[in-house]
This record gives C-alpha cells, sequence and structure tokens, in this order.
C-alpha cells in the first residue's frame, strides 16, 4: 500500500434513514449499532447499506458529555462515541463509550456525580478468599444479582445494543477499583473500572468539577484513609519520641526522709527540714507525707523550699484526711493518710523545707450525746492525737523526680492523637455509607 | 492529602518538641507548689477538715 | 520469493513463502493463487469496507521477542458486527494471526488438533455445535467457550494461506481461559483448523508502521 502516506480519515458520515440526520461514524469498522442523536432511531451500521433497526422520533437528548467530546485521561485522548442511560431497580448512572483507534474502547461512568473508566477484561478474574483476583489485586463482593437495563441509549456501540437490554450483574470492589461481570444468555464478560477524581474529569471533558457522591461510590476511596494510614505511622513515632523524652528526662532519688511529731493539742507547729540538695538544673520535687496514726481527723501541712542561697521560695499546702464511722448502710471509711505534693521547675540549690503543720480532731457531730442511762457518757469522745503510746508523728519523704511528668506524657498523648482520631472518625464514616449501599452490608471487610 | 499528613507531621513534631521543652525545665501544670513565699497570717484558703460522707 | 505480473491486469505481484499460496492483487483485488503450474485467477476480493483499524499492512512489530511483519487481512463479519484478521509473517517463515475485534486484540497460531488432544474440540471437529459456557480442557488449562457462530469473509487483502472470498462461510468457536489465553476452532465441511494463542495490548507488541488516522495521535513504541 503505497499509498498508505496520507492518513487515513478518522470519521465516516451516514445519514439517518428515519430523520436524515447526518451522524457521523468515529469507530467504523467496530460500531454494529447507532442511535441517532437527533430522533434517536437505532440503526444498523454492521452493513455497507444503513438499516433502521427501531424508528423513535424523539428530541434530541442533551448529554453531559457531547457525542465527539475528546478528553485526555492519564495521557490518552478518548472520543466520546456513545452514550447509555442505564438502571437496576431505581439504581441509575449512565456510561458514555470513549474510543481511541489505538487504544480501543473505555467506558466513562458516572453515577451521582462521582466518574469511574472501565475497561473490558480480556481475563477472568480468580476466585481468592471469598472474593475475587485481578492482577494481584483482591476484591470483596458488593452487589449481587443485579440486573442492569438500558434506559435510553445515544451514539455507535460494537454490538446491538436498544432500550430494555438487560444483563445480570455482580460486582466486586477494592479501594478505587470495582470489578464487575454482566452476563446475558449466552455470554459473560468482565470489566474493571477505576474511580477518577472528579476534577480530573472536569478538566478532560468539562463536566462540573465540584460534585460530590454521596453516599459514596461502592469502589470510591476514603480520603481520610491515605491520613489514617501515614498518620498511624507518624503517631507511633511521635509516642515512641515521648516514651524515649519521658525515659531518658525521668528517673527520681530520695533526697531526705524523717519524721517529725505531731502535738496532743493541736496547736500550730512548725518543722524546719534539710539541707535538701536539688543537683539537676531544673526538677520536679515530691513531698510525701504519711501520718500512720490517723483517725477522724485531719493534718494541714503548709510547706515552703526555701533556696539557702537566695531565699526564694516555693510554697504547696496539702492536708491528710482519714474518716471513719457507722450509719445504716454498715461501717464506712473516707480520706487517706497520706498527703503528696507536687513541685514543679525548681531550680537547682540547696534548699531548706519548712513544714507548717497541725494536728485536728475531728468529733461527730451525729454523735449521740451524752445521757444518763448510757454507760459510756462521761467518757470523752476519742482523740486519735492522744490516744496511743507515743506522740503521732507525719513520716516526711522528699523526693526529686526529673522530666514532665505523667500528667503532661498523658496531656501531649492525647494532643497527639485527637487529630488521628478525627481522621479515623471521618474515614467510618466514610466507610460505613459506602458500604451501607452493598448487598454484603453486614460483612464488610476493613481494607 | 499530601497537606494534611504534613500538617500533622508538623503538629506531632511541636507537640514532641514541647514535651521535650516541658521536661528540660521540669514543668508541669499538675503541680501543688507555686513560687514565692507563703502568704503571712494564714491568707488564702483555710482548710476545713471533716468527712464528705453523709 | 516471487514476483509476477498479474495474470489480470499485469500489475507485479509478490509471493514470499510457499506457505502463503495465496494473494489478492493489490491493484485489480483479483484473489490469485500460486502453484507449480503458475499463478492463477480463482475469483475477484470485495473492497474492504471502511474502518478505522490502526494496523495496516505492513505494520512491523514483535511477540514474545520474535519480530513480525502484517502482509495479509481477512475481514470477517457475523451476525452482530465485523472484525479483521491480521496476517503477520514471522522470521523464520512462522505466520500467525493478529485478530481485531471490539478494539482489543490476540495473537494466535495455528495447531494441529491432534496435538491438542481435547475430546471436546474433536467433537466440534466432527460436527457437534459448541455450547457457550462449556468448559475445555487444553493442555491442562480450563478454557470456556465463550462463543460459537457462523461467520462470514467479507473481504481481504494481501498474502494468505488460503482463498479467502466474499461470502465464504465457516463456522468458528472462540474459546478463552482466566489467564487471557485465547483460542479458536473454524470448522467447514469436514475440515477443521485450530488457533491457540492468547490477547495482547497494542502497546506489548511494540508496532511500528501503523496506520496514521486523522486527527488522532500515534502512539510511539519501543
Amino acid at each position: 500500500m503505497a499509498e498508505a502516506a496520507a492518513p487515513q480519515p478518522a470519521a465516516k458520515a451516514v445519514s439517518c434513514p428515519n430523520c436524515g440526520g447526518t451522524v457521523t461514524l468515529r469507530a467504523a469498522g467496530y460500531s454494529v449499532t447507532v442511535a441517532c442523536e437527533y430522533c434517536a432511531s437505532i440503526l444498523d451500521v454492521s452493513q455497507p447499506e444503513v438499516q433502521l433497526v427501531t424508528r423513535y422520533n424523539e428530541r434530541a437528548t442533551r448529554l453531559a458529555i457531547p457525542l465527539g467530546t475528546r478528553g485526555t485521561l492519564d495521557g490518552t485522548e478518548w472520543e466520546v462515541v456513545g452514550w447509555m442511560a442505564r438502571d437496576d431497580s431505581g439504581y441509575a448512572w449512565q456510561e458514555f463509550l470513549l474510543f481511541n483507534p489505538y487504544h480501543g474502547y473505555r467506558w466513562l461512568i458516572e453515577q451521582r456525580g462521582g466518574w469511574s473508566l472501565g475497561e473490558q477484561l480480556t481475563r477472568t478474574p480468580e476466585g481468592a478468599w471469598g472474593g475475587l483476583k485481578v492482577d494481584g489485586e483482591r476484591y470483596t463482593p458488593f452487589f449481587a444479582d443485579g440486573t442492569a437495563r438500558v434506559t435510553d441509549v445515544v451514539g455507535e456501540f460494537y454490538w446491538r445494543v436498544k432500550r430494555g437490554d438487560s444483563v445480570r450483574t455482580d460486582d466486586w470492589v477494592r479501594p478505587g477499583a470495582m470489578l464487575s461481570r454482566e452476563a446475558d444468555d449466552h455470554e459473560v464478560s468482565w470489566s474493571r473500572s477505576r474511580y477518577l477524581s472528579t476534577p480530573a474529569v472536569a478538566g478532560a471533558f468539562g463536566v462540573p468539577a465540584h460534585t460530590k457522591a454521596w453516599p459514596p461510590l461502592p469502589h470510591q476511596p476514603s480520603p481520610a484513609l491515605p491520613f489514617v494510614k501515614a498518620g498511624i505511622v507518624i503517631a507511633l513515632l511521635a509516642v515512641a519520641a515521648l516514651i524515649l523524652g519521658a525515659v531518658v528526662m525521668g528517673g527520681g532519688r530520695t533526697l531526705w526522709q524523717g519524721s517529725v511529731t505531731i502535738a496532743s493539742d493541736g496547736r500550730d507547729q512548725q518543722a524546719i527540714v534539710g539541707p535538701i540538695e536539688l543537683t539537676r538544673p531544673w526538677q520536679r520535687v515530691r513531698v510525701v507525707a504519711d501520718v500512720p496514726a490517723l483517725s477522724n481527723g485531719w493534718v494541714d501541712l503548709g510547706y515552703t523550699l526555701v533556696d539557702r542561697k537566695n531565699q526564694a521560695s516555693f510554697t504547696a499546702s496539702k492536708a491528710a484526711e482519714r474518716y471513719s464511722g457507722r450509719d445504716s448502710d454498715g461501717d464506712w471509711t473516707e480520706g487517706d493518710r497520706s498527703a503528696t505534693a507536687d513541685f514543679a521547675t525548681l531550680p537547682a540549690g540547696t534548699y531548706d523545707l519548712v513544714v507548717d503543720y497541725k494536728g485536728n480532731n475531728w468529733i461527730d457531730p451525729s454523735r449521740p450525746p451524752s445521757n444518763f442511762w448510757d454507760l459510756n457518757a462521761n467518757e470523752p469522745a476519742p482523740d486519735w492525737r492522744r490516744s496511743g503510746a507515743f506522740a503521732p508523728q507525719i513520716d516526711l519523704r522528699v523526693v526529686s523526680r526529673g522530666g514532665a511528668g505523667g500528667g503532661v506524657f498523658f496531656l501531649m498523648l492525647v494532643l497527639l492523637l485527637i487529630p488521628l482520631g478525627i481522621g479515623l472518625l471521618i474515614h467510618a464514616h466514610f466507610e460505613s455509607a459506602r458500604r451501607a449501599e452493598s448487598d454484603f452490608a453486614a460483612q464488610g471487610d476493613d481494607d | 492529602m499530601r497537606t494534611p499528613i504534613f500538617l500533622y507531621g508538623l503538629w506531632c513534631l511541636g507537640i514532641v518538641g514541647l514535651f521535650m521543652v516541658a521536661s528540660n525545665y521540669a514543668w508541669s501544670p499538675f503541680a501543688d507548689g507555686r513560687a514565692g513565699p507563703r502568704g503571712t497570717g494564714g491568707g488564702g484558703v483555710i482548710f476545713v477538715g471533716g468527712p464528705n460522707h453523709k | 520469493m516471487l514476483t509476477l505480473p498479474c495474470p489480470n491486469c499485469g500489475a507485479p505481484v509478490t509471493f514470499r513463502s510457499p506457505a502463503l499460496p495465496n494473494r489478492v492483487c493489490g491493484h485489480c483485488r483479483s484473489m490469485l493463487v500460486r502453484s507449480d503450474g503458475g499463478v492463477g485467477i480463482v475469483g475477484i476480493e470485495a473492497a474492504l469496507p471502511f474502518d478505522v483499524s490502526p494496523i495496516q499492512l505492513g505494520t512491523r512489530g514483535r511477540f514474545d521477542r520474535r519480530a513480525f511483519e502484517v502482509i495479509g487481512r481477512v475481514r470477517w463479519s457475523w451476525d452482530d458486527g465485523s472484525w479483521n484478521e491480521w496476517l503477520c509473517l514471522f522470521e523464520g517463515g512462522v505466520h500467525g494471526w493478529l485478530g481485531e475485534a471490539m478494539g482489543d486484540f490476540m495473537m494466535t497460531f495455528e495447531r494441529p488438533l491432534a496435538d491438542a488432544g481435547s475430546a471436546e474440540l474433536d467433537r466440534i471437529a466432527r460436527g457437534s455445535p459448541a455450547i457457550p459456557g462449556r468448559k475445555v480442557e487444553l493442555d491442562g488449562e480450563e478454557l470456556t467457550i465463550a462463543d460459537a457462530r457462523e461467520v462470514a469473509c467479507i473481504a481481504a487483502e494481501g498474502e494468505l494461506p488460503f482463498t479467502a472470498l466474499p461470502d465464504w462461510r465457516i463456522y468458528s468457536v472462540d474459546l478463552k481461559a482466566a489467564s487471557g489465553r485465547a483460542a479458536s476452532l473454524q470448522r467447514e465441511g469436514d475440515e477443521a483448523w485450530f488457533y491457540d494463542g492468547r490477547y495482547v495490548k497494542l502497546a506489548e507488541l511494540a508496532p511500528t508502521g501503523l496506520r496514521a488516522i486523522e486527527g488522532w495521535q500515534m502512539p510511539r513504541y519501543g
């Protein structure tokens, strides 16, 4: 064919035997059926002579993407040559047949404003783990035993198509792709469609860019999933850094330990203990006071840590309290015989700890007043400060602690995980809306 | 999707940094002690003992 | 290689291989057959209908690392459309068929039926109808009968291993496997031919010399 140098014309015009309109054949040699874009009549173009199959006299359907529109998806240019509206008992979608003479056919599928690019498979998927596998990708069942019916058709097709044509359908999905099986009485065909971002389709074919499919398409990837996946890795690293920091900076030791005695008359007392050497540039200090003899009373504790060098002082107040009694429910106890006071951000230095304290006795007001038939009437109410053989003591322990402590660690942990939690919630919300449409909704798989 | 991931990375970096700074200064908002001398003459809150039990 | 004048119009025609005795004169569309006695005319080929196939005579490519050139074509039709079978001559004289239907391609090679060793295929070859959906075991692989129809030749061009004239009707059975393997059995009267191969993407053939189609960017491969 020496004359092959001149490029082959891409299209051929035929006229509609019904309305006389000029119909362009953009996939001549492949196309079998044309639905006239002017009157919707179905024409047979498989033979040199165009034949009328079904006569319609309708107004032209306005397509979201007109026949003949070209657009580039993933670097390949496609031309819209056909369009079908399909429906499965109220679940409607539209399919644009795309053609490129060098790349064959694809389907541009629109549903609820979401888009996919479909391709006929030349291989049959293999069964795998209750799902199917193609190209090493696993798909899980989503729709079963559907019937897809053609409700409207415009343009040219490589098979005999007409309104009312129906096929049995089953669909499997994975994030980003759907596998569909369509079967009629003598043929089974498989296709795979990949989810397309609406802006990509808008850029290629001029459809509205800001539509959002909701509920999501069965194979629409969760927009939050990449964030959640990367976020888990980031959060793990950050938590590891927190733990490492807490371990490296943490650790503590006892700086001083001893006891002071509590006077039986409950007067204000003061003890100065020390020296307490704080060696780190900055530290936290915990003062633990334990009053083993405490019973139905409380001890006011006022601590002042004074730096011997510059008289800088740090104060805290606490109380140890312990009560018990008996009521209609039985015995009860309340309070804690020990009290813990925490200081933070203490600079290095030699300190004295001034302890101001006072032992208090509590008299139960509900205790019945003394009266003449009570055998114990003249016995005074018990007082823990003088009931023992020895004067009660406060056991004091002063501990230095590094780092910011568990409270700050936990606070930071919560702050770290909040955005990840929000991402997980968005992901879960999206996935449950996506799965709700499935015929296998109960047994969704978390991919 | 890259931007939120990047921002989250930044957020985590900030939190870890904050924790390191807090650790270095042994800072904690949960401490009982405060700087300064004790109020004289029993200034401040006077603790009154007694159970909450009803 | 044998070049002779066309017995009908006198235009030079070339026969590349004794295995390919048929040739359609590019000038007058006479179907010529080469024999020991010379070249004879057995009929007139129809004009090929307009199509936008990216393949043309002279297209070269590689399949399984073997180079081939497209030297002939038969266009077939069935009730619901038509397709091309492109004859590919490989280095070493082997030939295969590049089938082109619905925008998909498959490369198949003729293979003796006896060698395939399938009882089901043997039955079909002897005249039983093929039932779509039925499984056929071939070389330990399960194939499914995808289609079985009467097909007719529309037209042909270039060099061919047989005489393919318009309205030549045969019974054609297509088989497919999950792996992308494709096979077909063609039957005419008592005779049957078996072809075995697989689906291919145009890109994997790295073709050069594709047909230029107005307004479309021709992809560059290899």
